[in-house]
């Protein structure tokens, strides 16, 4: 999939080296890796830190005939010695994340150029209290529902009506704000037919737990016989359960 | 819990002043109308930096419970996914906690108490009588107090603020976020703001102005220089912060469109006025923690830190950065990626100073002889969940996953792993200083069992919350899998909380009954502090603090020569022979100080003044007063009416404190100049007025900036002046002009010692600057009459509202120079004329704003 | 310090060139070239107010250098914030 997606990319980025494919190869790649390293950093630094600790306790160590220049009251604050490891401890860190983000940086730069645009589909989504709201190139409008298919990449154009949303559906891991009078744009491709769930990331009021919408990934074949079936201006509407009840719970 | 605060504030220091031998607090009273720790009125008056430092801290742990209480109930309504209608908090209900925890844990609870210990040791460090303005102290204090309780009174009024302590446009305007008690959520935070203007203009002057010879920059103890970078910080971000909350208050209740959902580009404008306040202040809530652990560590270690150097650049850069760094809350807006590009390397950049720090503090460790005292373990422990923190937000840097962890409990782990380990090194900092404070020891058993409570829930807490990453932020309907983690959540911070009773007890209890303690408790402790009596006397040390010969010495003054000398021979005997301060009596000297001590005993500093509370009162009331106009109106009826009568009420009596602040004679610490990089041989005021002014250029900065931004977003060429004429600007640019020309007429009058010209000078400034309203009166009426209104677009929002901030600036100008003009006709000013020489920077400074104001407002 | 006269002068700059920035609008430039003149004259006067009328010219450089900072913060916030709108 990554291949047909960005066709001039650099070679390097075609080397393996640099998470490519669907988002969710994309970030699951890089979570892992960071998981992993962030794991053996924080045991190794927590765990020589304990140790240290336990080490030099008071009444435990020779420590204090070996220093026995301690601080004393009163005295203009200077610092102990030992610069040469705290240098080279700073510089193995400032490797280790400033090559963990450059890294990363080539996955960004492949993700932000995104799908080309002949092969991907165009949606609209529009956030609003509390619901999104989809708009397909003819022009057919969805409330509360989108419909893909598998294994094409979608291009999704989002914002808002009234306040400050954000698009995200988790399982596919693509996610956008949808900012009154302003438009973002990314994509996402769903491998596996099913029905996820899209949700709202950014507090938007009363209803903000309960706005999600469904998103229906079909077989190609399936997706594009509802396409034909639907025509400029038509539209439908489908409330999640959750919506509803809540509106309807909702005091006046 | 909460009631007993107010009785830990008497009882503690009541027993305070009881510990120290002979009562060094009533002995310096210098024969002054002040009331002693045990009396309430003391409380109310009180300018005293340490006296200030209690009130802080107090009031800061009320704000704790408070917050501690919202974040209960959320956790409760956590419990369990809840679908619609099955909520324990009704969804708005819940939008709020979530909304005034944030607000109040951040801006109520960790600045004011690490300023608390801020006031009370900082000054101390630096070998400093009080600060600088201790009047000003008083007054960021009860601002600071004040602005808390109309934040209690907003959930009050329909219900408090509900949009998130980020209070995102659109949502944050009425339209959307209706109830009165969102404004005065907005209003007391503006308050707040005020409060910690007021405080950083006084640190800085302080902390730059006033520290003991010897004591440089260089030399200055690492808890003081965080606190000094904090406060440069603040001043800065404060600044910006306030442009936004006045742009949204205006919005809010005079009908201006700013953030209106119409607005071009309004969402945005406030994600940048808000972050390049909010990533600042990440590390302003942070950096006092982090002073509190390099001291801490290296008392307890018995080491000095390693790389101090190293570690203060690493600060300073870090300070600097923070200012830099604000789009990376916005990776995911319409920003483009070059800007992304930029942003992530400033993020990563400003991440690795603190590796640096972090290492710093555990190779400090090394050879150490670390006693795991409460303190100790509190820093240490902060030491740890600060490393988890860190790494967590290396993930949120790599802007890909940052895509995927937006608006996730990822962040709200991350951010709790840092923040509230801060939290955790300042708790150790209270336990740290708290025998200084209260002369007597807290129970070290208790103590380490509230360590153990605290940590365990800590991690019960915040940890289960990154394996549940996948739950959004402020959502209470998760998927259910996830509810076993927010279940283990919801019991640590049960434990957390709970922990809290075991410290408040603890330290209640040792108030009164615990082990009385020496000058200095802890082996190797170095700071000044440590140096001086426990509790400290009133105006803390006995003659003048000095490092002159490369240690911590004190110049005793000629009165103290015979019986104060044997005073502090006996106080610091101990420090003496552990420490090496000594007590130098050099003759020659003491005669080369004579005439400041003379002029000490003739007017004596004061400590006492009550106008700080009243004039926070009457902010308090003015903003509580006006809470309810939405679009430049009152409600109708009685309940308008009382607001309105309140607001009016509230002018007077901020009016009448401001002059009986002016007319009240009041003697600030007097002091030797020692170190005073970079504005030696400047007056205090002055100083204190520049960095107030560099503060208001950051707020019109702020004001110009969310204007030059929203034309730019709407098409800068598509857009025309409001005014179609643009001569009575100009006319009011040649007002201006010649009152500041008459206000430098004024200044030399006052230096010839020429009274009638002084009068005047003034007088004619007045006049010009009453002209200069008056014309811009007119210039209003007309067009009111074409139908503009601030409330008509955005165009007209942003011209009203920013020339009206520079009015209100020229108001608050005629004012001071009524004043002035009043006292110069009663023959003020002619021997020292520092009133009229800082009135006229801030004129001057008004009238440059005006510079800019008239070709971006009228030509271009 | 320095004589009436001296002040008297700067006041004299500081007016005419105010006159001079309303007659740039007038003269009928491009739009471009009237708002560079423009506010470059509007930067000069700002500097002579704080140079001469507040004094900063005499005072140690370190006062100037606070101001400096507030206007460069000031200044990163808005070009930046608009520059990502591109
Ligand atoms: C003591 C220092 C603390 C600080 C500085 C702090 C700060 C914050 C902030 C800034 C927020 C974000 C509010 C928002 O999204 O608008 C927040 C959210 C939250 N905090 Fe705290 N907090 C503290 C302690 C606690 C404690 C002790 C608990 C639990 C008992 C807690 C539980 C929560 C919860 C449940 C949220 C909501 C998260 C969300 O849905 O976004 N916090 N906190
Ligand atoms: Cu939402
Ligand atoms: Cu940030």
């Amino acid at each position: 999939m990554g291949t047909t997606l960005v066709g001039s990319s650099p070679l390097f980025l075609q080397s393996g080296l640099v998470p490519r494919g669907s988002r969710i190869i994309v970030f699951e790649s890089i979570f892992e890796v960071f998981l992993l390293l962030g794991t053996l950093v924080g045991v190794v630094v927590i765990g020589y830190m304990l140790y240290n600790a336990y080490k030099y306790r008071s009444g435990a160590t020779k420590g204090d005939e070996e220093v026995g220049d301690r601080p004393v009251l009163g005295e203009l604050p200077t610092g102990s010695g030992g610069g040469r490891k705290l240098a080279t401890s700073f510089f193995m860190s400032m490797i280790i994340v400033v090559s963990l983000i450059s890294w990363t940086y080539l996955t960004l730069l492949y993700v932000e150029e995104g799908p080309s645009a002949d092969n991907s589909l165009d949606i609209e989504a529009e956030g609003y209290q509390f619901g999104w709201r989809f708009t397909y190139p003819n022009g057919h409008t969805t409330d509360g529902v989108l419909r893909i298919p598998a294994e094409q990449p979608v291009r999704l154009q989002v914002t808002s009506a009234d306040v400050f949303h954000n698009f995200g559906i988790p399982e596919l891991r693509v996610k956008t704000d949808a900012i009154p009078g302003q438009e973002t744009e990314t994509w996402f491709v769903a491998n596996e037919t099913g029905t996820y769930t899209a949700q709202c990331y950014e507090l938007c009021g009363a209803g903000h737990s309960y706005m999600s919408a469904e998103v229906i990934v079909m077989p190609p074949d399936e997706y594009e016989e509802w396409y034909e079936s639907t025509g400029n201006g038509s539209s439908e509407s489908v409330s999640t359960e959750n919506q509803t009840a809540f509106v309807e719970a909702r005091p006046a | 819990m909460s009631d007993t605060d107010p009785e830990r504030t008497d009882g503690g220091t009541e027993v305070g002043s009881e510990v120290v031998a002979g009562g060094h607090e009533d002995d310096h009273d210098h024969g002054h109308d002040f009331p002693g720790t045990g009396s309430i009125k003391r409380w109310f008056v009180t300018t005293n930096h340490k006296d200030v430092g209690i009130l802080y801290i107090v009031t800061s742990l009320f704000f704790l419970v408070l917050g501690g209480v919202l974040a209960w109930l959320m956790r409760i309504q956590l419990w369990a996914p809840r679908a619609p209608g099955e909520t324990i908090l009704a969804p708005v209900a819940y939008n709020q906690a979530v909304s005034a925890h944030g607000l109040l844990m951040v801006f109520w609870f960790l600045s004011p108490f690490a300023f608390g210990f801020a006031n009370y040791i900082v000054p101390l460090q630096l070998g400093a009588k009080d600060l600088a303005f201790p009047r000003l102290n008083a007054l960021s204090y009860w601002l600071y107090l004040f602005s808390g309780i109309l934040f209690g009174v907003s959930f009050f009024q329909g219900g408090t603020f509900s949009g998130g302590w980020t209070m995102y446009a659109p949502l944050n305007v009425p339209t959307f976020t209706p109830d009165v008690g969102a404004s005065t959520a907005v209003l007391a935070l503006v308050l707040f703001v005020a409060s910690v203007t007021v405080s950083s203009v006084n640190f800085l002057t302080t902390m730059h102005r006033m520290r003991a010879e010897g004591l440089t920059l260089r030399n200055m103890p690492l808890f003081s220089w965080t606190i000094l970078l904090t406060v440069w910080m603040m001043l800065f971000a404060f600044a910006a912060l306030l442009a936004a909350l006045m742009v949204l208050s205006a919005d809010r209740l005079l009908g201006t469109t700013y953030f209106a959902m119409e607005s071009p580009a309004g969402a945005l404008l406030w994600t940048h006025l808000f972050w390049f306040f909010g990533h600042p202040e990440v590390y302003i809530v942070f950096f006092p923690a982090l002073g509190v652990m390099a001291e801490v560590f290296q008392t307890f270690t018995g080491r000095r830190i390693v790389g101090r150097k190293w570690f203060i650049i690493a600060m300073v850069l870090v300070a600097i950065q923070s200012f830099v760094v604000w789009m990376h809350h916005m990776f995911l807006t319409s920003i483009n990626l070059q800007v992304k590009t930029l942003f992530m390397i400033t993020t990563i950049g400003i991440s690795l100073p603190f590796d640096l720090m972090v290492f710093a503090l555990i190779y400090t460790m090394l050879k150490g002889k670390i006693r795991f005292t409460t303190p100790f373990l509190f820093v240490f422990g902060a030491l740890l969940l600060f490393i988890i923190g860190g790494i967590t937000g290396v993930f949120l840097g790599a802007v890909v996953l940052d895509y995927e962890f937006r608006g996730t409990y990822w962040v709200v782990a991350h951010f709790h792993y840092v923040m509230v380990g801060g939290v955790t090194a300042l708790v150790g900092g209270l336990y740290y200083w708290f025998p200084k404070i209260t002369g007597r020891m807290y129970d070290e058993f208790l103590g380490k069992v509230h360590f153990a409570a605290y940590f365990v829930g800590f991690n019960l807490l915040y940890f289960p919350l990154f394996v549940a990453w996948e739950t959004p932020r402020r959502v209470f309907d998760y998927a259910p899998e996830l509810a076993p983690w927010h279940q283990l959540a919801t019991i640590g911070g049960f434990v957390l909380g709970l922990s809290f009773l075991i410290m408040f007890y603890n330290l209640f209890k040792s108030a009164f009954t615990g082990d009385p303690v020496s000058d200095n408790p802890w082996e190797y402790a170095t700071t000044a502090e440590w140096a001086v009596s426990s509790p400290p006397p009133l105006e803390n040390f006995e003659g003048t603090p000095t490092y002159r010969d490369g240690h911590l010495s004190f110049i005793l003054d000629r009165e103290s020569d015979v019986t104060g000398g044997a005073t502090a021979a006996d106080g610091s005997g101990g420090a003496t022979a552990g420490g090496g301060v000594a007590t130098s009596p050099h003759t020659a000297v003491t005669t080369e100080y004579e005439p400041t001590v003379e002029a000490t005993e003739v007017e004596g500093p004061s400590h006492a003044s009550i106008w700080p509370f009243v004039l926070s009162l009457g902010a308090f009331l003015i903003l509580l007063g006006i809470s309810p106009l939405q679009d430049a109106a009152f409600p109708e009826g009685m309940m308008g009416a009382a607001y309105a009568t309140t607001a009016v009420a509230g002018f007077g009596v901020t009016l009448g404190s401001l002059i009986a602040m002016g007319l009240e004679p009041f003697h600030g610490p007097v002091f030797d100049e020692g170190e005073a990089w970079p504005f030696s041989g400047i007056d205090n005021g002055k100083v204190g007025m520049w960095i107030f002014l560099a503060s208001d250029v950051v707020l019109f900065g702020g004001f110009l900036g969310a204007y030059i931004f929203t034309r730019f977003a709407f098409g800068w060429t598509g857009w025309q002046p409001v005014p179609d004429d643009p001569i009575p600007g100009l006319v009011n640019t040649y007002i201006l002009l010649t009152s500041s020309f008459t206000v430098v007429l004024a200044l030399v009058a006052a230096e010839k010692k020429h009274k009638l010209g002084l009068v005047t000078s003034l007088g004619a400034t007045f006049v010009l600057g009453i002209g200069f309203l008056v014309n811009k009166a007119l210039e209003w009426q007309h067009l009111f009459h074409e139908g503009l209104w601030l409330s008509t677009n955005v165009r007209t929002s942003t011209f009203f509202l920013t020339t009206g901030l520079h009015a209100a600036h020229v108001i608050a100008g005629l004012i001071i120079a009524l004043y002035l003009t009043a006292r110069a006709w009663r023959g003020a000013y002619l021997e020292d004329n520092r009133s009229v020489e800082y009135f006229g920077l801030y004129w001057h400074f008004v009238d440059i704003v005006w510079l800019f104001l008239f070709p971006l407002f009228y030509i271009l | 310090m320095v004589s009436t006269k001296f002040y008297t002068a700067i006041y004299v700059v500081l007016f005419v060139s105010a006159t001079v920035q309303v007659l740039v609008e007038f003269a009928g430039l491009a739009y471009w070239t009237a708002f560079g003149i423009i506010m470059v004259l509007s930067a000069a006067k700002a500097v002579l107010v704080a140079a001469y009328f507040q004094h900063l010219r005499w005072e140690p450089r370190s006062l100037t250098y606070l101001v400096g900072i507030g206007l460069v913060a000031a200044l990163a916030l808005t070009v930046a914030a608009s520059y990502s709108l591109l």
